[in-house]
């Protein structure tokens, strides 16, 4: 009972959220119950009535009666029409409006929450069921189903008692009794009832085995769409594994993925049929059964023979409708796990509260950042990655960031832009807790190009401009400030030009290309502090030195911070700061630094000695 | 579709397709599975005439005049009989469906195989990318489309014929003018169906577009390594309203279809209506006049009612054909395409340093309207080490791939101690090369995997211990939870590691090492590592690369200093070459390229 309730509570939560994106989808569906068993009833008793009428041989009032059946039908069905019209569309944007729920609530939580592989794992989850169930609007349906069947059961089991009531005429001997109302009475409610016992047990049995089923092989659609996107799909794999003669080693891996695939599928099949061939099984004998009772009414005279074949539709009618809630209330029942799961998701708060006051507008670019003894750890993780950092970072400064891979040097720049939190120690923004600001605006206040900056199949111009307001004037300064004016000319539609080909035909843009796109997105949002990581990594030595040169106009009265491998690029920086295994080991100028002879010497040495 | 393309296809004609899909069926499912189509269909012809002809039948027996008990019997007996029949249908029918689901499954392996042992500079190319997208069409789009439906179909169609032969017998026989006027009514009501589904047809391009963006949209907006750059570029926002316009997009192309399926509908409805009035009418007619009795009026209601859906099921199943008719013959195409000839010897002198030479090579990628490589003559010695630079797009990464044989010149010759590459087994030449390309990733299956490229349990575990070692990731591994054996990436094995940057490139290194082939390149290997990584990376090159020849591609032009030779490539041609102290004194290009870089590394 409890878990009926509960269910309920989620499909109904559900209905309420459809409601609310489209008020007219709920209304439709009703009046589409209306039409339904306005139609299904009419056809029973008309039918019925003309066929006594052809019976009796009374064919001007059979034939009256054919053309009021066919007028019902003619009516009902040009209606129907008119409302199915509807249907297609506005499911199909309840469907794919779910995908957009998920995302904004998505993007309204932490980062550090998105990026947790549970959380990840629970959004996914809602989706993969969602296109297996074919999404929200199918609860709709069911409830819709669901509804139909229970007004049909109230129609229906008034005939059906009329029907029982009815008494034979003349004497039948022992069909005569059997005839009888009591009798009559018995004999359908003990088919009801044991096949309603048979269904009940039957059914809550047959969900566990497919849930059961279906829940150890979740997860499988993932890794059939790497297999098929990431290996077989995937342009720039093909050579390694002919050159490394992998192909026996992936076909193997690959089969042995497919005999589970194939031993899942079966099984689910197997199961699904089993549950249908029990349902067949019940539902043959509730017909066999119910047909015998009418017939019996028949021969022994207490209904007609064109009563016959209403009182036949209405016990259908019954079985159906009966059967229909049993199945579409388990279907509900699948169906709310993963609704289940999308709203506890929807539930899900943010770990760390997002602050409210506002970033002080300053044209100055005044704004000066801090660590405060800062320390990180990955959620999930025990090892530190950033121990105890406290630094400074300069008002219009130009600041590098060296270390060896590991060493912290890109978690530093994730907690200083607020996607992470620190675990210990605080960040401070001209001296306050940035953890007190507003996340939106705190963001604002950085230009970052990460070392895995990624680019969409958008175009040139919406690429640069992102989510800020498109300046035609703008977007070509920040182009050509990133070396990038020149090929986004040669393309046919410059700014309009499309990325990629996923999705239209667009160009394709080398690494270097696209780095100098990424750097220009930087520029364009204009903002107070520019981040590089990496931002020559793909680029050719002559690229990289036009880089360079610009860097000084680049981050022209603006706080700067540079991470490199290429030690040549402390050089044109004013501080550097050398991490170590999470923690700043050393800091100063690069004359200072160089002379000291600890690890940025080092590090230095090693790239230089070949330059010199 | 281009014309070329449309004439490529014209190869497979239908029989051959119905033959081709059927003769795998048998191959990947035995026999049996023919019995049970057979079966299934038998059954679906036979299940509707019963029910259509149940009132009938039902009104024969209550009126028939026998003892009471008999005509109760008789009714419970027809009764007991569909019964059974239903269930019989209904089982076969699930069961047909379980097996063609399956056959599509187990059809995977051989389109699997062929994408991995095909041709791969035809796999690569844009016409092979298009060819295997559209033959992928075949396996994965669902069950609805694809070579399931299309063996499928095939056996609906069968049962619908034969349903239209029964029915079309029955009511032949009472009267030739009602059937044929049946037969006529159909016609116009399929008519409708096929102008809807025509005008669906020519909007499906359209609404596939916006399909493509939505998914576009759904998928990036989630993928993990995107987070840093949506947030704070505020695209957070500009996802979800994106998605939202092309919600607003696909709606309103599906509503402009339902309008022609509302008329198609509608003007069904109004058929169906002057049909039954034509029909009810003929009945109580031929009733009246006594020629027919109850039970026979109610089986011809069930029959003309039924004949209708006979006629849609032959028609659906026609179409379904035809509609799978393009993405078999795309499969078809597919699995012809780029075979790579088999029986070509392997080259001489197996193990040992070859000798490479160049002649007149000249490249060009398919539907590109420049040459990658220009007319390039080389000759790269045994046991040389070479080292090719050159800016972004110079065409150095194309040309390993000719050196290496993944790709074959379009003029020009290369040879291989001497032997024409084009003479010899593609195969074989891959094992006289051990090649570390630009792109950094593991698959995501165990790390012996990865290195070895053999199954895992097959592997040398000796000779993967001392690559580890070499390439500096045995520690890591030791550390690992299942040490060799964990996986890589969570893809196929939720427990697995992600390795980062420059673990990835050590097991890469690990890779060649384990496969010791006599020639070494590496393309651009040290992008993603840190100063004192890569020096002791070159270090590690150095000692792999003694007594082989190799050939190395960096952007950092110290690290060629270790190179015999350098190669400085501009536009596809070699601009110049020479040990790095000649080029320096040389000056020109190569010069002040390394001066650009040095210039930072001088003492101020």
């Amino acid at each position: 009972m409890q878990k009926l309730k509960s269910i309920h509570r989620t499909g109904f939560r559900i209905m309420k959220m459809i409601h609310r994106e489209d008020s007219l989808i709920i209304p439709l569906h009703l009046l589409k119950v209306a039409l339904s068993l306005t139609q299904t009833y009419a056809g029973l008793f008309v039918t019925a009535e003309m066929i006594d009428a052809l019976l009796l041989e009374e064919y001007r009032k059979a034939a009256g009666l054919a053309l009021l059946l066919l007028g019902i039908g003619l009516l009902l069905g040009l209606t129907e029409q008119l409302l199915r019209r509807q249907f297609k569309g506005r499911l199909t944007k309840i469907w794919l409006i779910f995908y957009v729920w998920l995302r904004e609530k998505a993007f309204s939580m932490d980062y550090e929450t998105m990026e947790n592989p549970e959380a990840a794992e629970k959004l996914l989850f809602s989706e993969r069921t969602s296109d297996m169930y074919g999404g929200l609007g199918v609860l709709l349906c069911h409830y819709t189903d669901i509804l139909q069947a229970i007004l049909n059961i109230f129609l229906s089991v008034f005939l059906v008692g009329c029907l029982c009531a009815s008494g034979p005429r003349g004497e039948f001997g022992l069909l005569g009794i059997l005839a009888r109302p009591l009798p009559s009475f018995l004999l359908f409610a003990g088919t009801l009832g044991g096949m309603a016992f048979c269904a009940f047990r039957g059914f809550g049995k047959f969900a566990r085995r497919q849930m059961e089923i279906f829940q150890a092989h979740t997860g499988e659609e993932h890794k059939l769409m790497y297999l098929n996107q990431q290996i077989f799909g995937e342009a720039k794999v093909g050579k390694i594994i002919r050159i490394y003669g992998m192909e026996e080693m992936i076909l193997h891996n690959s089969a042995e993925f497919g005999k589970r695939a194939r031993a899942y599928f079966s099984a689910s099949c197997d199961v699904g049929r089993a549950e249908a061939n029990a349902n067949r099984l019940v539902n043959a004998f509730f017909t066999v059964v119910t047909y015998f009772l009418v017939a019996l009414k028949t021969v022994t005279g207490a209904v007609t023979v064109g009563a016959f074949t209403r009182y036949a539709g209405a016990l259908n009618q019954f079985g159906g409708a009966c059967f229909s809630v049993i199945a579409k209330h388990g279907e509900l029942q699948k169906i709310c796990i993963y609704t289940d799961e999308f709203l506890k998701f929807l539930d899900t708060e943010n770990i760390h509260g997002k602050g409210s006051i506002p970033v002080e507008k300053r044209d100055d670019g005044e704004y000066e950042l801090a660590f405060e003894n800062v320390s990180f750890r990955y959620p999930g993780s025990e090892i530190p990655v950033l121990k105890n950092v406290n630094c400074r970072i300069n008002i219009r400064g130009k600041m590098a960031v060296v270390g060896r891979n590991g060493a912290g040097k890109t978690t530093f720049i994730k907690l200083l832009c607020r996607l992470y939190d620190p675990t210990e120690g605080r960040i401070t923004l001209n001296g306050v807790d940035i953890r007190k600001y507003s996340q939106e605006e705190y963001r604002g206040l950085f230009s970052v190009v990460f070392q895995d900056f990624k680019l969409f199949s958008f175009s040139v111009g919406e690429n640069v401009a992102a989510g800020y307001e498109w300046q035609e004037e703008k977007l070509w300064d920040a182009l050509r400030q990133a070396e990038a004016d020149g090929f986004v000319r040669d393309m046919e539609k410059q700014l309009d030009t499309y990325l990629y080909k996923d999705l239209r035909d667009g160009v394709a843009v080398s690494g270097g290309e696209a780095q100098k796109l990424a750097l220009a997105r930087a520029l364009y949002k204009d903002a107070p502090v520019v981040i590089l990581d990496e931002p020559t990594a793909a680029l050719d030595a002559k690229a990289e030195a036009q880089i360079y040169a610009r860097f000084n106009e680049m981050v022209e009265g603006r706080t700067s911070i540079y991470i490199s491998h290429r030690m040549s690029s402390c050089r044109f920086c004013d501080e550097i700061i050398v991490f170590h295994e999470g923690e700043i080991v050393e800091r100063g100028s690069h004359e200072e630094l160089y002379d000291a002879g600890g690890r940025y010497t080092q590090m230095w040495n090693a790239q230089a000695r070949y330059y010199v | 579709m281009k014309e070329a393309e449309m004439k490529e296809l014209k190869r497979y004609p239908i029989w051959s397709n119905c033959l081709y899909t059927f003769r795998a069926l048998r191959r990947e499912e035995g026999t049996r599975a023919f019995a049970v189509c057979v079966g299934d269909t038998l059954c679906s012809v036979l299940l509707p005439f019963l029910e259509a002809a149940m009132a009938g039948a039902a009104a024969a027996c209550l009126v028939s005049g026998k003892a009471p008990w008999v005509r109760l019997l008789m009714v419970a007996g027809y009764i007991l009989l569909l019964q059974g029949v239903r269930f019989l249908q209904g089982n076969l029918k699930e069961l047909r469906n379980k097996l063609f689901f399956l056959f599509r499954i187990d059809i995977t392996r051989e389109f699997e195989r062929k994408t991995l042992e095909m041709d791969i500079q035809s796999l690569e190319s844009a016409g092979g990318r298009k060819k295997w997208e559209a033959a992928q069409r075949n396996l994965y789009m669902g069950n609805g489309a694809g070579i399931e439906a299309y063996a499928k179909s095939y056996w609906d169609m069968l049962a619908n014929l034969g349903g239209l032969a029964v029915y079309g017998v029955i009511v032949g026989r009472e009267s030739g003018f009602l059937l044929a006027f049946l037969v006529l009514q159909t016609f116009i009501v399929t008519g409708f169906h096929l102008l809807a589904a025509r005008r669906t047809y020519g909007m499906e391009e359209e609404i596939e577009d916006i399909w493509k963006e939505f998914r576009y949209l759904r998928r990036e907006s989630i993928l993990p390594g995107n987070g840093k750059d949506i947030r704070l570029y505020r695209m957070d926002r500009w996802f979800p309203e994106a998605m939202r316009e092309s919600i607003r997009k696909i709606c309103a192309l599906i509503d402009r279809e339902e309008n022609g399926y509302m008329a198609a509908g509608m003007g069904n409805r109004l058929l169906t209506f002057a049909r039954s009035a034509v029909v009810y009418g003929w009945l109580i007619r031929e009733m009246l006049l006594g020629s027919l009795g109850l039970p026979a009026f109610l089986l011809y209601v069930g029959i003309v009612a039924g004949f209708e859906a006979w006629v849609r099921g032959f028609l659906e199943a026609v179409i379904n054909i035809f509609s799978n008719e393009k993405i078999m013959k795309s499969y078809r195409d597919f699995m012809d395409y780029g075979i790579v000839e088999e029986g070509k010897p392997a080259p001489g002198k197996q193990g040992k340093p070859h000798e490479i030479r160049l002649e007149h090579v000249t490249f060009r990628y398919e539907g590109s309207r420049e040459d990658t490589i220009q007319d390039l003559s080389l000759t790269i010695r045994a046991g040389e080490k070479l080292a090719l630079v050159g800016r972004n797009g110079a065409g150095k990464t194309t040309l390993i791939k000719l050196l290496c044989g993944l790709y074959r010149p379009s003029s020009g010759k290369i040879y291989l101690d001497g032997q024409d590459m084009q003479t010899l087994s593609q195969r074989e030449i891959f094992r006289e090369f051990a090649v570390v390309f630009q792109e950094v990733f593991a698959f995501s299956f165990p790390l012996s995997e990865n290195v070895s490229c053999a199954q895992a349990g097959t592997e040398d575990g000796e000779r993967l211990r001392r690559c580890l070692e070499k390439a500096g990731l045995w520690e890591r591994v030791q550390a690992l939870p299942k040490k060799a054996g964990t996986s890589m990436n969570q893809d196929m094995d939720k427990e697995g590691v992600t390795l980062s940057g420059g673990e990835l490139q050590k097991m890469m290194l690990a890779r060649a090492l384990y496969k010791d082939a006599p020639v070494v390149i590496l393309d651009e290997p040290t992008a993603a590592l840190d100063p004192i990584a890569e020096s002791e990376m070159y270090e590690k090159y150095d000692g792999m690369i003694r007594g082989k020849t190799a050939v190395f591609i960096s952007h950092r032009l110290s690290s060629t200093r270790f190179c015999d030779r350098i190669l400085f490539m501009e536009q596809g041609r070699i601009l110049q070459e020479g040990s790095h102290e000649s080029l320096m004194k040389q000056g020109g290009a190569y010069a002040e390229l390394f001066a650009l870089q040095a210039r930072y590394y001088q003492k101020a």
